[in-house]
């Protein structure tokens, strides 16, 4: 994604350019050829490049692997073909039927997502295909059975029945529109949270996103365009039967997203079309289907996994290096909002796993816009504390209030749309994105339009994202990577990707603001960059909790420090005090002779 | 209630029991379930029909050297598309990897042998013929089947009691915790790999009288077996036994009533709600996370 | 490369160069450890010393520097071998099998060693006999024991290998003081007995009152050494840990 961008920031004119030739070629082709075998075939095309398009969307964004879009698109094809054959109605109506049905058995199929792991899911997805492929013949009253349903109109405009070369060019705007929508989904922040739904569950919460709802969208958007597919293919085919969704017709479309290049934006185009060209070309091949199926997918699973589409990105990269850096250069010092910090209270809390207690008694008070540090060796209980004020783990007694407001049983997406935001151990940084798109990824929560003002493209939608996009510069600046804005995030080196997790972290503007350990494996010169950077945004008003490791580090940046030893407070107040504490310097350096009562070395 | 049809689909469930057990095998020291599980099934009970009905060796011989074939493909299954996978640490790349190793073999069968469904006899002595004990009708071949689940039951539960099963339950607990005490994952997930092949190979003759030999039954039972594993909880080879025969016997028993599109449906949607709300299964362990 | 006594070191890392991802990337990290030596490696987090570890017990892979082990060269050997040379490795947390019983975890520690039944039991008497609350419930899970029980346990584990070289994780993780007290009894006592032992930790005191050499470790680079009684309350361990 990030080759596009800089492609379009770089050369995005003849892009544009390039790919309005190949629409406006598309377009005239209906006049240019006798004969309808090709409207056919290109037709066919088309609705298989839409069934792609949404699996890509799912599976390949998303993550969710799905076995059972063939069966989306049957039940969108059988729809449409039995309300126009059965029961008369015009494909105006039959279409947006076929959807709102396909959009139902895809919220359904969402459900086991919410709870089972990614195989699990595969398979439910399989056993829904078998399902509704032995409906299909069995169901005879509805379906026709075996013999399918015959005779399907093309669709009627006005009277005007459509020609082979009008419903071409009714399937080519929809496609056209599709992959709009598709795309202006896929960079908004809908896009954002998919990618990084697999593999980083917990940022996605962390900013705000709720991952049931995010899972919901992808499946009910895939299916829809399963079921438009299917709705398109009832009248362009003309007669479906269940032969037409054998179960192995969605292993197809894992293949084609697989090859095409899965999670990148062209990867349903090219996969398709690779699909379509090589095999009508040898058509004698078509008997041993599964088998170059098969033997295809295994090796680009093996060798290539991100498909021709992140062959072609890899390339684009490489050969434009060096144009990349032509973010502009903003001037002086970000103009940045004022933050109302919020007060922090955690009042006896305790958390046990298991039967091993984490923590135990643990009371905390911070005045809203203070920066504060919570300290202690490896396992004293620090970071299960931070987990628990951010809502990942319930607590097993006392209560947190954040901003005088109660925190118990909230999730961890719910406590950070009330302004809480935080770093990890490890930086989390989705790495198929670029630096810029990682850091808008914080203002999640803070987004209003609908995804149908984004799919749509609507003003207000792009205005917004014109403006989130402005502000995740302004904060990119603010900790001083704005050079590194358009480059893939897995390629920034650690010490500042830790910056860009607290540029993520103030731009959805926290009320509080957590960093986990955010000095280790940095340098000193990082270091003293980090000490700065606190500074400044304890400035902007936000409360500040640190967890260290180090306590002279934290000495000048906090109000007062809380030392944690063995999941129990061990002393709480000024840095000043609590360095000089005989305890916390015997469980710190483990001096053996304080506690034997000797003169501490 | 005829007796008799619950007995058919207390066997049935046994079968996929086994299905389902073989299929845990390879899952403990790998963590990954082979969609291919089914076709190695398949592959043994065809290549067993065809031997018996094109040449004149004797049962065993060709059973044998089914059961050669499958434990042959799954070993070189291992290498290809499983190890590659857990080396690079692909989250899910091992779906896709193992689906297309199944689209493979289904192909060769396919071509190789053709789609109609072959009969295969019972291992000698045992036969299909009938028998009568008061209201049940069986054959000797039934009881075999009975038998035999319960041995692998009994066999596998053993076998993890050894220390080279504690091994196994260690590497799919904590990989890197096997390996810092000296045990070789790969070396233990490929030997699983080839005694699971040979699993599978046995069960394939063993379905085939019922189930009958044709390129449909990898896809059955690579959806009966998950349906066992999930529901009996993956790893749980007790779970898988009492979870397929539950499966059979319901089958068996609606099967009366409805037609078998609709038997599927409703096994289905069982099967998920059982998962919707204990997603470990009845049986699960810990390692059977959900995400 | 020979100590005091003119002999080659039990374990030498030379020039080593490894990581993953971004965090404890190590550049040019040499080490050596001589027989019945207790060397203690210092830093903070995310300076490298984990990674060091795994290195050398072959669970990451090098790519620069050679590792040395008993005069043979085990760079990226593969973990069960390094273990059958007696080079062991218990890693941070502890890592037990948490699910399987105390005694499966011992006899875990046997897999693999090729000994006959006789000797095992000799081992796992020798170990029982060192660790006795162990033997006092063999078969509860080991996820239930207590924190120092468990690094007990691991470290039982290791010695039934009888190895040359422990190398030891941050033992003192998650442990009351006069537990901590213990391991390191434990570990002198392993010196005696004739093994050498790489501690990793972050009790810095405690690490250098029982250890005979320390290394010193930041971001990923040794910026020091020295014997272990040179080294208390000395800049280098400030800069190591505090940065100033």
């Amino acid at each position: 994604m990030a080759a596009v961008q800089g492609a379009q920031s770089r050369g995005g004119h003849s892009l544009i350019v390039g790919s309005l030739v190949f629409v406006a070629a598309l377009g005239v082709l209906p006049m240019l050829v006798r004969g309808e075998y090709v409207l056919f075939l290109c037709t066919q095309i088309g609705i298989y490049y839409l069934i792609a398009l949404g699996l890509n969307l799912l599976s390949g964004y998303g993550g969710q692997i799905s076995l059972g879009h063939g069966a989306l698109v049957a039940i969108g094809a059988y729809a449409v073909a039995i309300s126009m054959v059965d029961y008369k109605l015009s494909f105006w109506l039959a279409a947006p039927l076929a959807l709102a049905l396909t959009a139902g058995a895809g919220a359904l199929m969402a459900l086991p997502a919410f709870r089972l792991s990614t195989w699990y899911f595969a398979l439910v997805t399989l056993g829904f295909a078998n399902v509704v492929g032995g409906l299909l013949t069995e169901w005879r009253g509805l379906t026709h059975g075996f013999a399918g349903v015959v005779g399907i109109p093309k669709p009627a405009l006005f009277g005007h029945v459509l020609t082979q070369g009008e419903l071409y060019w009714l399937m080519l705007a929809t496609c056209l529109g599709a992959f709009l929508v598709v795309r202006n989904l896929v960079a908004s922040r809908f896009g954002r949270a998919l990618l990084g739904l697999h593999e980083h569950a917990v940022l996605v919460q962390g900013v705000g996103a709720s991952l049931v709802r995010l899972k919901m969208q992808a499946f009910v958007i895939s299916a829809v365009l399963a079921g438009l597919a299917g709705a398109f293919m009832a009248v362009h085919k003309t007669v479906i039967t269940p032969d037409d969704f054998p179960t192995d017709l969605s292993t197809f479309f894992l293949l084609v997203i697989v090859l095409g290049g899965m999670g990148r934006l062209h990867g349903a185009l090219i996969g398709t079309l690779v699909f379509f060209i090589v095999p009508e070309l040898l058509a004698a091949l078509h008997d041993w289907r599964l088998l170059i199926y098969g033997t295809a997918l295994l090796l680009l699973i093996l060798f290539a996994p991100g498909g021709l589409a992140g062959g072609l990105e890899s390339l684009a990269r490489r050969l434009g290096r060096g144009g990349t850096a032509a973010a502009d250069e903003p001037s002086g010092s970000p103009e940045l909002q004022r933050i109302d910090g919020a007060a922090l209270k955690v009042q006896s809390v305790s958390k046990h796993f298991g039967g091993v207690s984490a923590l135990s008694d643990v009371t905390l008070e911070l005045a809203p816009g203070t920066v504060h540090a919570i300290v202690g060796p490896n396992g004293s209980g620090k970071t299960t504390l931070l987990n628990l004020i951010s809502g990942y783990y319930p607590l097993n007694g006392g209560s947190i209030s954040i901003g005088g407001r109660d925190v118990a049983g909230l999730s961890a997406s719910h406590i950070a749309r009330i302004g809480v935001r935080r770093t990890f151990q490890t930086p989390k940084l989705i790495a198929e994105l670029d630096v810029l798109e990682n850091v808008m990824l914080g203002a999640y929560s803070d987004e209003t339009r609908s995804l149908a003002a984004i799919g749509l493209g609507l003003p207000g939608a792009r205005r917004e994202a014109r403006e989130r996009t402005a502000e995740a510069m302004r904060y990119l600046q603010f900790v001083g990577l704005h050079k590194r804005a358009h480059d893939p995030a897995g390629e920034v080196p650690h010490g500042q990707q830790r910056l860009v997790e607290i540029a993520r972290a103030l731009v959805g503007r926290p009320s509080l603001l957590m960093l986990d350990e955010p000095a280790a494996g940095l340098s000193l010169s990082e270091l003293d960059g980090l000490a700065t950077l606190v500074n400044e945004i304890a400035k902007l008003g936000t409360t500040v909790v640190i967890v260290e490791h180090h306590l002279e580090l934290v000495a000048n940046l906090c109000r007062s420090v809380t030392v944690l030893e063995g999941g129990r407070i061990l002393a709480s107040g000024t840095p000043a005090a609590v360095f000089n504490d005989e305890k916390v310097m015997a469980a710190y350096m483990g001096k053996r002779a304080i506690a034997a009562g000797g003169e501490p070395t | 209630m005829d007796v008799s049809i619950v007995f058919n689909g207390l066997v049935a469930g046994c079968l996929y029991a086994l299905a389902g057990i073989s299929m845990n095998m390879l899952y403990r020291p790998t963590n990954t379930f082979n969609f291919a599980q089914g076709d190695l099934i398949m592959i043994a009970a065809m290549t067993c029909a065809a031997l018996l009905g094109v040449t004149k060796l004797p049962w065993y011989l060709a059973a044998v050297l089914a059961i050669v074939l499958a434990a042959a493909i799954s070993f070189v299954e291992y290498f290809v598309a499983i190890a590659p996978m857990i080396r690079r640490r692909h989250g899910v790349g091992w779906i896709i990897s193992t689906l297309s190793v199944s689209l493979i073999l289904q192909d060769i069968v396919g071509k190789a042998f053709g789609p109609d469904p072959r009969k295969v006899d019972p291992p000698p002595p045992f036969t299909t013929d009938l028998q009568t004990l008061g209201p049940l009708e069986f054959n000797s071949y039934q009881v075999l089947v009975l038998v035999f689940t319960g041995l692998m039951v009994a066999v596998t539960g053993w076998f993890y009691t050894r220390r080279t099963g504690k091994a196994v339950n260690a590497i799919a607990e904590d990989r890197e915790a096997a390996l810092l005490r000296g045990i070789d994952p790969n070396r233990l997930a490929w030997m699983s790999f080839l005694i699971g092949g040979v699993a599978a190979g046995v069960i394939g003759i063993l379905a085939a009288p019922m189930l009958y030999a044709s390129t449909g039954l990898g896809p059955l039972l690579v959806i009966k077996g998950f349906e066992v594993v999930a529901v009996g909880g993956v790893g749980s080879n007790r779970g898988a036994l009492i979870a397929g025969c539950v499966l059979g016997v319901v089958e068996a028993v609606s099967g009366a009533t409805l037609s078998p599109g609709y038997q599927n449906a409703a096994t289905f949607a069982v099967v998920l709600a059982i998962l919707l709300v204990r997603p470990a299964g009845v049986f699960g362990t810990a390692t059977a996370r959900a995400v | 490369m020979t100590d005091a006594n003119g002999r080659a070191p039990l374990l030498a890392v030379s020039g080593l160069t490894c990581g993953y991802g971004h965090v404890g990337v190590l550049e040019d990290v040499s080490i050596e450890v001589a027989e019945r030596q207790i060397v203690t490696v210092l830093g903070g987090n995310g300076a490298g010393k984990s990674t060091m570890l795994k290195a050398i017990s072959g669970l990451l892979p090098v790519t620069g520097g050679t590792i040395r082990f008993a005069g043979e060269d085990i760079t990226n050997r593969k973990p069960a071998q390094i273990v059958g040379r007696g080079l062991l490795h218990v890693a941070e947390g502890r890592r037990l099998f948490r699910a399987q019983s105390v005694m499966s975890n011992l006899e875990l520690g046997l897999y693999g060693a090729g000994l006959a039944r006789a000797e095992e039991k000799r081992r796992l008497d020798e170990v029982l006999a060192m660790f006795p609350m162990l033997a006092e419930r063999p078969a509860i899970a080991a996820g239930s024991l207590s924190g120092g029980q468990q690094q007990m346990l691991a470290i039982a584990q290791a010695l039934l290998r009888t190895p040359r070289l422990l190398m030891l994780d941050e033992p003192s993780l998650g442990l009351a003081p006069v537990i901590v007290d213990q391991v390191m009894d434990v570990i002198v006592r392993l010196r005696a007995q004739g093994c050498a032992i790489v501690l990793v930790e972050q009790l810095v005191e405690r690490a250098l009152e029982v250890a005979d050499v320390a290394y010193v470790l930041r971001n990923g680079r040794i910026i020091g050494s020295g014997r272990a009684a040179e080294l208390h309350d000395s800049e280098l361990i400030r800069h190591a840990y505090l940065g100033v």
